[in-house]
């Protein structure tokens, strides 16, 4: 067993407090998401950058002379109330009653904009946290010592969460609120104007958050990236609490705020894995969370997941034809080297391309056919440039091999996670495999720390030590990755003919072997079933099919697919893999690819990938460094205005054309109703 | 229990097809389906009658599996299906619809028959399943033909199933559930929302396709109940109040005085 350091009870104690600071934070930041997810099934993964707002607006406040940490405590979070009002006004209205995705997209797709404007805004250096005045002087009670400031923050996140805890039971406001969260029409129906409530929310949550980020920058230094460090863990505290329940928000932070401080002081090589387990554990065991209504039922059943098949622009016999096309294009590129492009444009870009294209594919067999949005998927992509390269040094230094044992790795967990996650449906299969993603993330970086920890006790033992799988930071990288079995030519250092590369081939055979697979099975009876799923599972049911072993086979066809684009881009990193290949953002990433495309297509994710990558390439050889900002901005008039994606264009200007004396065009959901 | 006519207990000679035993289910203090005996005999065309909250749809999802039971159990064709999921029972003949239309909305007409005859075709191999293209298995293919042909649909798969009218959605409900070729039919209130005209269609179609299969059958229409069924069965508060022919169950005066209201009939 591990020994654990004496310890004391003062120690404890400083720990519990530190662990309610932190929780008080979390309090204010899920509160505010588990309300606007309850009362309008938005989850707002814009939440994090909302209180990231909140800090940069104190940090400006005070340094420019306007006021004290007081004022900026009452400034800030009002400046930001009124950006959250606004920003529910523009952009998340006209989404309502279409599926809980979409919500999901268009707040991603503002995560990238809030980043960008807050690091034009107050560039990229950290801040030092605020001057907190008198309050940064410490205290001793009862012989123990600490910051008035940890005091202030506990006092103060409970004032604010009993205040707004009262509010919610108390006002009209709140009535309406509780009364929407239950069920919306019947509000409605009441002659209320529920609508007009939404923006207020919204508001309500944003000011929630912005004082936590006020309270965050009282204690830490404010920088880019805090917003994205507080999100998941916020997510982790709304889903434990329950979705939609205030007491759940308050219960889950302090739990989970006081969890990770005990763990960092204790176990600190399991920081970070504790609370991931302790989310899967809970949504497998009691779905609804600690404090959730088991009566909670799949807010996406009113939406419609807006997939771009059957939009019709493309017959069997023309995508072929322009597919094929397409493929002879691509096998020719190469050729131009020199000539029309450097080799940039092949050897990158459009590699880039195809192995986001076959990642995005992957995503598409899944969220596209089969309705199940997963927020995970990056981890599949992961696993599989991790099991390539580790095949690569411990084993065979054989590309074939190592890519294969990338697809097995990847498809294996996939049945596991899939095994776990598919009991639960909607947004909590979403979380979970969002949570699954970050427990890998986590485990690939504090592997080091746990070897350390595991090792010396299994060598003691006798049995076989933890090889380094993963490095940590550094990552992991095989010196060289062959055609042969052990030997041969190096992969990427094949040139056919001057700066063609067979590995060029080899990406391009793979990718485009990999689409006439996904093509089959989805032509195939297993490919209707999928479809059928997503439709309506539950009279996929009662057809007679066992939609939970459907759901779990694309799954893993899925994650394997995903498993080969990790490979790919591994080799292509130079043999090496490391925790970037884990990062949630490229989850964001494929997932925006996908929608982008049009989901439900197979080849609209490719497109969306190809559009996404060359739309970054152009603004960064154009000097334009908040590309991510202005993707954004193209992804959220995206969701907004063409949901369907790029291939959905055609049809969409077609429509307009015609729509002049006609009806409502073929196909079009009700999107008002919900 | 069962105070109107029993003469004709085990409909056609043999043994029921469906039976439930001391069904029972739950909502907390509520019992929406208390201790039913019910039995159903082949080619049998049985109605559930009741008033709103009587638990008719609560039994059909007893029944098929969208719920379990809190006590009792339910037997098909001699089988205790009571623990076994949607699916499976769908494989052992039991077939049904459902009150609000569900058909695949995105999906072309013939791609959600197609559906429907392909889950009751389960003899194949997982390659043939997962790799063979869907339009090229001839039975598969016959099987959809035949049963658009039946609904009247024929012609017109290609359409997409979100945009038929109500009345076309209405039959090719029906006809997903013909083509997975079920013993036992259960129709939940396929004729609700229906013009007369619609309504006299959609049953000469149920009578036409499913003649010769058990029918399982919630209606509110009283009338169409007194001409189709074989039998009634009258449920109040989740409870059986009679089972017997259509005209003994109008007569059954705890019947006229719990749901009829004395004198309707």
């Amino acid at each position: 067993m591990l020994e654990l350091p004496l310890v004391t009870a003062g120690e404890t104690l400083d720990q519990f407090i530190n662990g309610l600071t932190v929780g008080m934070v979390y309090v204010l930041l899920a509160a505010g998401l588990s309300i606007i997810f309850g009362v309008m099934d938005v989850i707002n993964f814009a939440h994090g950058e909302l209180l990231a707002l909140g800090a940069y607006f104190a940090v400006a406040i005070t340094t420019a002379g306007i006021g004290n940490f007081w004022v900026a405590l009452l400034v800030a979070p009002l400046a930001v109330a009124i950006i959250g009002g606004a920003m529910e006004r523009l952009t998340i209205r006209p989404l309502y009653g279409r599926d809980p995705l979409y919500h999901i997209l268009l707040t991603f797709g503002l995560v990238l904009i809030f980043v960008d404007a807050i690091e034009l805004i107050w560039g990229t250096q950290p801040f030092r946290p605020l001057d907190t005045g008198v309050l940064s002087g410490t205290i001793t009670i009862l012989g123990f010592q600490k910051t008035l400031y940890s005091y202030f923050v506990i006092v103060m996140g409970a004032v604010v969460a009993a205040g707004a805890w009262l509010v919610l039971e108390r006002t009209r406001f709140g009535l309406v609120v509780r009364a929407g969260s239950m069920d919306r029409d019947m509000v409605r129906h009441l002659g209320i104007d529920i609508d007009r409530y939404y923006t207020l929310v919204f508001a309500f949550g944003a000011f929630l958050a912005a004082v936590g980020g006020v309270v965050f920058a009282g204690r830490q230094s404010v920088g880019p990236g805090m917003g994205g460090s507080v999100i998941i863990p916020a997510f982790i505290v709304v889903v434990l609490g329950g979705l939609g329940s205030f007491r759940g928000a308050v219960a889950g932070g302090l739990l989970v705020g006081v969890v990770q401080s005990f763990v960092r002081w204790q176990v600190p090589f399991l920081e970070g894995l504790v609370v991931f387990l302790l989310m899967i554990g809970v949504l497998l065991i009691r779905p609804q969370g600690l404090f959730g209504s088991p009566e909670w039922h799949d807010p996406g059943e009113g939406g419609e997941l807006l997939t771009a098949a059957g939009s019709g622009v493309l017959s069997t016999r023309r995508r072929r034809l322009l597919g094929g096309g397409m493929v002879a294009v691509l096998a020719i590129a190469p050729l131009g080297i020199g000539v029309l492009y450097n080799s940039y444009v092949v050897n990158t870009i459009v590699v880039d391309i195809l192995i986001w294209g076959l990642f995005a594919l992957s995503l598409d067999l899944v969220m596209g056919y089969t309705g199940l949005v997963s927020l995970g998927h990056v981890l599949f992509y992961g696993l599989g440039a991790y099991a390539t390269v580790l095949f690569a040094v411990y084993l065979l230094p054989s590309i074939w091999l190592a890519l294969v044992a990338g697809i097995l790795v990847a498809a294996l967990i996939a049945w596991v996670v899939g095994y776990l996650s598919i009991r639960v449906s909607g947004v909590y299969f979403s979380m979970i495999t969002l949570a699954f993603a970050e427990l890998f993330a986590s485990l690939a970086l504090k592997m080091p720390g746990l070897r350390a920890q595991i090792n010396p006790t299994l060598d003691s033992l006798g049995l076989p030590t933890i090889p380094p799988l993963t490095n940590g930071d550094n990552g992991i990288g095989a010196d060289a990755i062959t055609y042969g079995l052990t030997g041969g030519p190096e992969f990427g250092d094949v040139s056919l003919l001057g700066e063609i590369h067979l590995y060029y081939y080899v990406i391009l055979a793979l990718v485009v072997g990999s689409y006439l697979v996904s093509r089959r099975l989805i032509d195939a009876p297993f490919g209707s079933v999928l479809q059928a799923i997503r439709e309506s599972e539950q009279r996929a049911s009662f057809l007679g099919y066992d939609t939970t072993m459907y759901k779990r086979r694309a799954f893993v066809v899925s994650g394997a697919l995903a498993g080969l684009a990790g490979g790919l881009r591994a080799t292509q990193n130079l043999g090496r893999a490391s925790p970037g290949f884990l990062d949630w953002l490229l989850s964001g990433e494929v997932i925006v690819m996908t929608l982008l495309g049009g989901m439900g297509t197979l080849y609209g994710p490719m497109i969306g990938a190809a559009g996404y990558l060359s739309l970054e390439e152009l603004l960064l050889s154009n000097g334009i460094d908040q590309w991510q900002g202005v993707l954004g901005i193209v992804f959220v008039l995206f969701v907004i205005f063409v949901p369907r994606g790029i291939v959905s264009i055609p049809s969409l200007v077609k429509q307009r054309m015609d729509s002049s004396s006609e009806a409502p065009p073929e196909g079009e959901p009700a999107e008002v109703s919900d | 229990m069962a105070t109107a006519d029993d003469t004709t207990a085990t409909f056609g000679g043999g043994e029921p097809v469906l039976e439930t035993k001391g069904l029972t289910r739950r909502f907390g203090e509520l019992v929406a389906v208390d201790d039913l005996d019910i039995e159903v005999g082949q080619g049998e065309f049985r109605s559930i009658i009741g008033p709103n909250g009587a638990g008719k749809t609560t039994l059909f999802n007893l029944i098929s599996g969208a719920l379990l039971p809190s006590e009792g159990s339910v037997v098909f064709e001699g089988e205790d299906v009571s623990q076994l999921r949607p699916h499976q029972r769908v494989h052992r003949g039991i077939g049904r619809s459902f009150q609000i239309t569900n058909v695949f909305g995105g999906l072309t007409v013939r791609e959600n028959v197609r559906l429907a005859a392909q889950a009751a075709i389960r003899e194949r191999s997982p390659f043939e399943n997962a790799f063979r293209h869907k339009d090229s298995f001839g039975d598969l293919n016959d099987r959809t033909d035949d049963v658009l042909a039946r609904i009247g649909l024929d012609g017109r798969g290609h359409e997409q199933a979100s945009t038929l009218a109500y009345g076309d959605r209405r039959r090719l409900e029906i006809g997903l559930v013909l083509a997975t070729d079920p013993q036992l039919v259960m129709l939940d209130e396929p004729t609700a929302g229906m013009s007369a005209e619609e309504t006299r269609a959609t049953m000469e179609l149920i009578g036409d396709v499913l003649g010769d299969r058990t029918v399982l059958l919630i209606e509110h229409d009283i009338e169409l109940v007194m001409n189709a069924s074989d039998r009634i069965t009258v449920l109040n508060r989740g409870e059986e109040l009679a089972t017997g022919p259509p005209a003994a169950v109008a007569e059954n005066e705890q019947v006229q005085q719990a749901y009829l209201g004395g004198g309707v009939l």
